[in-house]
């Protein structure tokens, strides 16, 4: 057993870490989020001469050729900024055409992901009606959508014929779109699984919200040593002090189970209950660490001139996506004690 | 002990539903927009016409004395009337710092003068109130307060800024308070106006907030000068003066009529979720959450009947609310699965649940935050010994900023 990571992989968080707080600061979030599309074009682009969004894709198709792990570190400092690009929907499509898609289609796709001239995501959101997909992230500047066919992934164009989309604002601000689909063509990704990616959506899910919960308690630490009331920092209160060490359990809780869950999945091991384990953390102890965060910065955590209110909302929508903490316990109660309870 | 309506009771609450029916649409939770967006002028403006129309109908500060223009009613009376008005597509929620807590303030506390200017207009929904109290130094250890007030012959002259003010941008007058003994420990040094919010040197602006609403401001005072006669209370007494606000501004938040069980369970049941064993569960833990808050409320209303003003008591209903908010948030948002993601118009129920969620703070902060709330029920309701204070006889100026 091993929990450090080895050169390459550290290598990757600094490369990541160094690009993310470079560009992706509190001014730039603001001014890409009061933008029409909320898509930091320009970051898209350095993540892309940096290598990193060919990171987990073959080198044959310009990539790097390294795996799920890799993507999670990059993920995670991600989340620290909470900067508005699509790496984690665009590299997952990517990585299933890698795994499943014909020579033809890797070779259409892969080297444009790379190079940062592609945008993929998937329409993973259980939905009633299957021509009716609603909540797709980043669908709105997306070349191609992985959607569900029976148990299968095929290629759709979100801007072809047959296919009508709406815009809406998610609960973190960003774009989404509900697509209705009357007859539009799709590609099939021949063998694929739903479930192969939706597993690592839902751990790359995980490593933003560590991200996500490391960085709203550092900037919560900092807030309340700093803010004097009572004649003394607000930190030294155990009404706040307690709170921040829960918040801090919480997100290392987080941390140890999405890693235990990308290494199964990046080492071929079964990861059905890791990826659950991991989900059901990001889900509820990020929602609950969040809240903690959004709570000890008071008045500031409601004015949005302040960055911490970013952290609760997008904490909020990770927690929530495919699936929140209640539905995720159910799934693992059946993984764990057998289909029929 | 009576949990239900008594005969009487049951006959004022079907004479104001009567009246109500006649008076108001019935609210539609399908198409309403959320009241506590913002203080729009269209909402002021709506708000204004509805405390109008109460006031005309005698339906008016319920548990305001008569000679007050009040209808000299029961708390219990004003908790029956909210519930049954919760029915309707009305809400005089711009009057909410005025006749909630400044009305019963001044009643306590000013004077003959001063009550005969402010109380009457106030109830007609006239005069919209604000409350001029935290500062950017001064949140939970409000007594911290540095905004300054220098008597200068019939007036004072005030500076310093405020945060957090409510609807300031449309009120009339705001309640002030301020520095003016700094010689003296922080509690002792403080004394409470009336402001016109007209006052040549007072800059409102407004604070973009997380519910995409400006409700909240920043409130700058340079040199404004306020006349003597302003004075609540006694010059240098005006925490006592706030301490009744305060007490009152609990137990308006804890009171709060938010969308009711009701609306909860119909929302499962669109969402096609009651047939799901967790879901049954959440649901019954927030029912009961529902209704330990009825019977705290009814509680302090009883109180309030007789003659007793909200204690600390209205810190235990207030800290028992805004957990509740914040658990039926997450609970409403997540049966509706992915569509609880959503913003805004895009959201089920026109977003009304997505802006309960993001709302849940000016709960959970403002009033005094959870843990403040925890202190006082732990100071002042089980008696514990208070926490050592460096401050607490120690002239404000000589405390370390």
């Amino acid at each position: 057993m091993d929990f450090t990571f080895d050169d390459g992989q550290a290598a990757v968080r600094e490369l990541a870490e160094q690009i993310f707080q470079g560009r992706a600061t509190v001014e730039r979030v603001k001014a890409v989020e009061a933008g029409e599309d909320r898509f930091d074009r320009e970051l898209w682009v350095d993540l892309a001469k940096a290598e990193l969004l060919g990171l987990c894709l073959p080198e044959a198709y310009g990539g790097s050729g390294l795996g799920l792990v890799e993507l999670c570190l990059v993920l995670e400092q991600q989340g620290r900024v909470v900067a508005p690009v699509p790496v984690l929907a665009t590299v997952t499509a990517a990585m299933a055409v890698a795994e499943f898609g014909t020579d033809d289609q890797q070779a259409e796709w892969l080297p444009r992901v790379a190079r940062g001239d592609a945008v993929l995501t998937s329409a993973l959101e259980p939905t009633a009606d299957p021509s009716r997909l609603i909540s797709v992230p980043w669908a709105h500047v997306a070349d191609r959508v992985l959607v569900p066919v029976g148990g299968e992934l095929h290629l759709l164009d979100p801007n072809g014929p047959g296919v009508r989309s709406e815009r809406a604002i998610a609960t973190d601000r960003s774009v989404v779109s509900h697509l209705t689909i009357d007859g539009a063509p799709t590609e099939r990704l021949p063998g694929s699984s739903v479930q192969w990616l939706r597993d690592r959506m839902l751990v790359g899910q995980a490593a933003t919200q560590v991200g996500v919960a490391e960085a709203a308690l550092e900037m919560t630490a900092t807030y309340t040593s700093n803010r004097r009331q009572f004649e003394k920092p607000l930190s030294t209160f155990q009404g706040v002090a307690l709170k921040a060490g829960d918040a801090y359990i919480a997100t290392e809780a987080m941390r140890v189970t999405m890693w235990q869950a990308a290494w199964r999945l990046a080492s071929g091991l079964d990861a059905a209950d890791a990826v659950l384990v991991a989900k059901w953390w990001a889900a509820d102890g990020g929602q609950r660490v969040v809240h903690i965060t959004q709570h000890l910065h008071g008045g500031m955590g409601a004015d949005i001139d302040y960055p911490v209110h970013r952290y609760f909302l997008w904490g909020k929508q990770l927690s929530d996506s495919l699936g929140g903490a209640s539905p995720t316990l159910a799934r693992l109660g059946r993984v764990i004690a057998g289909a029929t309870a | 002990m009576d949990f239900d309506d008594t005969p009487e009771e049951a006959a004022f609450r079907a004479e104001a539903l009567a009246w109500l029916e006649a008076h108001a649409a019935p609210r539609d939770l399908d198409t309403t927009r959320p009241s506590m967006g913002g203080f729009g002028d269209e909402y002021v403006r709506q708000c204004q016409q509805w405390q109008r129309t109460l006031y005309d109908g005698g339906w008016a500060g319920i548990t305001w004395p008569k000679e007050y223009g009040g209808r000299g009613g029961t708390g219990r009376q004003a908790g029956i009337f909210s519930q049954e008005q919760a029915k309707f597509d009305v809400s005089n929620g711009v009057f909410a710092v005025g006749i909630g807590m400044v009305g019963p303030t001044l009643m306590a506390h000013a004077t003959d003068a001063q009550k005969e200017r402010y109380l009457g207009p106030m109830l007609r929904g006239e005069e919209i109130w604000c409350q001029l109290f935290s500062e950017p130094g001064a949140g939970s250890d409000l007594a911290g307060l540095s905004t300054k007030a220098v008597r200068d012959g019939d007036e004072w002259l005030v500076n310093g800024q405020k945060v957090w003010t409510s609807g300031a941008q449309h009120s009339t007058f705001g309640i002030l308070m301020t520095r003016t003994d700094p010689d003296a420990p922080k509690h002792e040094g403080i004394t409470y106006f009336v402001v016109d919010m007209a006052t040549p040197g007072i800059d409102v602006r407004p604070l973009r907030q997380i519910t995409g609403v400006a409700h909240f401001n920043e409130v700058f005072l340079t040199d404004v000068r306020v006349p003597n006669d302003n004075v609540v209370g006694e010059p240098n007494g005006g925490w006592r003066v706030a301490v009744t606000t305060m007490a009152h501004e609990r137990a308006l938040i804890g009171g709060g009529v938010g969308l009711g069980f009701r609306d909860v369970l119909r929302l499962a049941r669109s969402c096609g979720r009651t047939d799901d064993g967790r879901v049954r569960q959440a649901l019954a833990t927030a029912y009961g959450r529902f209704e330990v808050l009825k019977f705290l409320g009814y509680r302090v209303q009883t109180a309030a009947s007789q003659g007793r003003p909200p204690g600390p008591e209205s810190s235990v209903m207030k800290l028992a609310y805004s957990q509740h908010l914040a658990a039926l948030a997450d609970l409403v948002l997540s049966l509706e699965g992915a569509a609880g993601m959503l913003n805004g118009d895009d959201a089920p129920d026109a977003g009304q649940w997505q802006q309960h969620f993001l709302n849940q703070w000016s709960s959970r902060i403002g009033g005094g935050t959870d843990q403040i709330q925890r202190n006082v029920i732990g100071e002042r309701v089980l008696g514990l010994p208070r926490e050592p204070r460096v401050d607490k006889d120690v002239p404000f100026r000589a405390i370390p900023g």
